[in-house]
């Protein structure tokens, strides 16, 4: 740290005044002109803002007595629920059962991220392609095999929940998967080597020695599928545009979408915008201290 | 030598950033300052406003022939034709027409970035980009271009709603009706309905259908609700007073709207609609009438195009009817007119190199010979009438048929309704049915935001 370039700070700011101007322009304007929206009356895209809303604040008055919204954060927090638990869960078994696999990893590796590198666009028309009530994949394999008689209508009331999380968990598990194996990688080889001279077996040797060194990187999974949950909309929207069935599946963001771009409510869906981000910084503020890496 | 370069790449950096929003205010002077030359040269040498352009130019141009619409490939064969004839190049950033496209074409305009052509809707969706004078009217463009769009009968140009002036030149109209599928008709033991269908006689046939096993009806009430609330709505009032909007849900309009949700939650309620309507989308429904599963869809005169797409091998399995009429409504009064039109943007109209070109891109798309080729089986505002085409498919004769025996053409009273309240009442007909609110309770939020 004690390179020439660092004692003097002038050039340093400078190289940081572009990115700090770009994220001024792009990010922090946008967001403080979000606010101010939000408590105006604009009624379109493209339209300008009108007089200030009676009182000020209604559009968040309005979002605590809106059923939608409330929809909406419950939906939102079973889906960091499920995140954390079968997406971060289903990645790291996954990923102790692939670092056993020796050569074959790398073949895992692929296979589980490629996922990924496909948008949710493609992936929700897939799904829908699936779950499509008549002639739908699902509906035919079911029948075939007998299990069911007549078509399964999977976005419905019974079914929707099962049928939205299903490809949101699945799109990212390889990306967990990916992050976990390398912190395996990351583990000495010697200290698995020595508690094999002391005996230990498989199930010991992931339980005393794996996990606890995993523990860092399993906690920065944590609180990425928490911040990633709150922020998941391309494929829900894909699927369940419009709150598909019956205003049930609103997620916040694609809520605020909806609002914003299909109902022509910019405040309301400014509103919003300002829940989901007061809700993505306290959550995962807290997901950061419950989560905090410790110095072994 | 270091620290310098170091300063150069970060001022460099900066000046990057922030070079498009002032490049954005060079280029608007440069057109402004050439505009005023522009206009002074004219006024002394000619009216016909036809200036040379210093060369092949690129214009952007935004249209609803977008995604499946029928007139996709006639869109792209004419584009092709005018860069061809001009030497122009044209970017499309065509899509189909929805409440979200909407939406960004009006961002674009508020953005600054809108295209130097839009074929948009000439109705109160327009109103913010008039009010804004983001769009050059006919009279504006005729002092310069006295041809401008003279093919068109005068009357049949759709004045603003803001300040009356003509903005657009049509290409074709439209009208929504019903499409049915035969086989499935005659499967059932049900005739095809003549011009005289009544509600009456289409609930009885919807029962017939039902029992014989398919779906009477090919309807999203989750997502396209709007041919079926057009329809409902007019078969409880009459052609004078269709596009009266109500004050509230107690008055005579709004008595009149709450019985016509009445009526469509009184088909879902009968079991005529597809079993998932309230979480298909509509192109799974208007499959169901494709594949021969469902009997009547109301849609409109775009829809024609789905069917020689898709259904080449049946296409005389379809064809248009009546949608049944009820009350003052005969089922020949139908749904229509002529919603949509080019626009020029003052954008475009204020460059003097894209100026000509737009006017000429908009004269070559509403020419007698392309607006022939889209229009086939709707209405026009050409003056002299459709050039005839004898290559025409057994639905295409249909609709002819059907358009001939029309009696009346009134506009669609959902124009007239803010996005936001539109929106609103559509969202609610899924909740209408299932009974979770009124109609009238419906009526009233959605005029809250009218």
């Amino acid at each position: 740290m004690n390179s020439v370039i660092y004692k003097k700070k002038a050039p340093l700011l400078l190289f940081l005044l572009p990115a700090f101007a770009f994220m001024m322009v792009y990010l922090y304007y946008p967001f403080v002109r979000n606010i101010l929206n939000s408590f105006v009356e604009i009624s379109g895209l493209g339209t300008a803002a009108g007089a200030v809303n009676q009182p000020w604040y209604s559009n968040y008055v309005n979002l605590l007595q809106d059923p939608s919204m409330i929809t909406a954060l419950k939906n939102t927090a079973i889906l960091i629920l499920v995140t954390i638990v079968f997406q971060v869960g289903i990645a790291l078994v996954l990923a102790l059962l692939t670092d056993r696999a020796g050569k074959g990893a790398q073949f895992f590796r692929t296979v589980y991220f490629f996922p990924i590198v496909i948008s949710g666009t493609a992936l929700g028309l897939m799904f829908n392609l699936i779950f499509l009530y008549k002639g739908g994949m699902l509906n035919q394999l079911l029948q075939n095999i007998g299990l069911i008689s007549d078509n399964v209508d999977w976005k419905d009331e019974k079914h929707f929940l099962l049928t939205m999380l299903l490809p949101v968990i699945w799109q990212y598990v390889g990306f967990y998967f990916v992050i976990l194996i390398t912190g395996l990688n990351n583990i000495s080889a010697d200290i698995y080597e020595a508690a094999s001279l002391d005996g230990a077996d498989g199930w010991k040797t992931t339980w005393y020695i794996s996990l606890p060194l995993l523990r860092n990187v399993l906690f920065t999974c944590l609180i990425l599928a928490i911040t990633g949950a709150l922020k998941v909309f391309d494929l829900p929207w894909v699927m369940m545009g419009s709150g598909i069935p019956m205003d049930r599946s609103w997620l916040t963001g694609t809520y605020m979408y909806n609002q914003t771009f299909i109902r022509a409510d910019v405040d309301y869906g400014s509103a919003i915008a300002v829940i989901i981000v007061i809700l993505g910084v306290v959550i995962s503020q807290l997901a950061n201290f419950i989560f905090r890496e410790k110095d072994y | 030598m270091k620290r310098l370069l170091a300063t150069a790449l970060a001022v460099i950096m900066v000046i990057s950033l922030t070079a498009g929003c002032g490049g954005t205010e060079t280029t608007t002077t440069k057109a402004a300052d050439q505009t005023t030359t522009t206009k002074a040269d004219d006024t002394s040498e000619t009216t016909t406003g036809s200036e040379e352009p210093s060369g092949p130019v690129e214009i952007t141009v935004v249209t609803s022939y977008g995604g499946d619409d029928g007139n996709r490939g006639n869109y792209e064969d004419a584009v092709s034709a005018y860069e061809e004839a001009t030497g122009n190049t044209v970017l499309d950033a065509s899509a189909t027409s929805d409440e979200e496209w909407k939406s960004k074409v009006m961002t674009d305009f508020e953005a600054g970035t809108e295209p130097d052509v839009l074929f948009y809707f000439n109705g109160v969706d327009a109103n913010p980009i008039i009010e804004g004078d983001k769009v050059v009217s006919l009279d504006e463009i005729r002092e310069e271009y006295p041809e401008y769009a003279d093919n068109m009968k005068e009357d049949l140009l759709v004045p603003s709603p803001v300040d009356g002036k003509v903005y657009t030149v049509p290409v074709n109209g439209f009208w929504e009706s019903l499409f049915i599928n035969k086989a499935v008709l005659e499967d059932a033991g049900v005739e095809i309905p003549g011009a005289d269908y009544d509600w009456e006689t289409f609930m009885a046939d919807c029962e017939k259908i039902k029992e014989a096993g398919f779906t009477p009806v090919a309807v999203s009430l989750q997502e396209v609700p709007h041919y079926w609330f057009e329809f409902a709505v007019y078969n409880r009032g009459n052609q004078d007073n269709h596009l009266n909007l109500p004050a509230s849900s107690d008055d005579e309009t709004g008595a009149k709207w709450a019985e016509g949700l009445g009526d469509i939650k009184a088909l879902y309620e009968a079991g005529y609609l597809p079993d998932n309507t309230l979480t298909a989308s509509d192109a799974e429904t208007v499959q169901l009438l494709a594949d021969g599963d469902a009997a009547f869809l109301i849609d409109g005169s775009w829809k024609i195009g789905y069917f020689q797409e898709n259904c080449a091998d049946n296409l005389d399995d379809f064809a248009l009817a009546y949608v049944p009429g009820q009350g003052e409504r005969k089922a020949t009064d139908l749904v229509g007119g002529i919603s949509m039109g080019y626009y020029i943007t003052r954008k475009a109209w204020e460059d003097p190199d894209k100026r000509d070109a737009a006017v000429k891109f908009v004269e070559h798309m509403t020419s007698d010979e392309v607006v022939s080729v889209f229009a086939t089986t709707s209405v026009t505002a050409l003056k002299d009438g459709v050039i005839p085409s004898d290559d025409l498919d057994v639905l295409q004769l249909s609709a002819i048929d059907m358009a001939a025996g029309a009696t009346s053409l009134v506009g669609a009273v959902q124009d007239g309704m803010s996005a936001e309240a539109r929106g609103d009442l559509f969202a609610n007909i899924k909740n209408i049915v299932t009974a979770k609110i009124t109609a009238e309770e419906a009526i009233d939020s959605a005029l809250a935001l009218q």
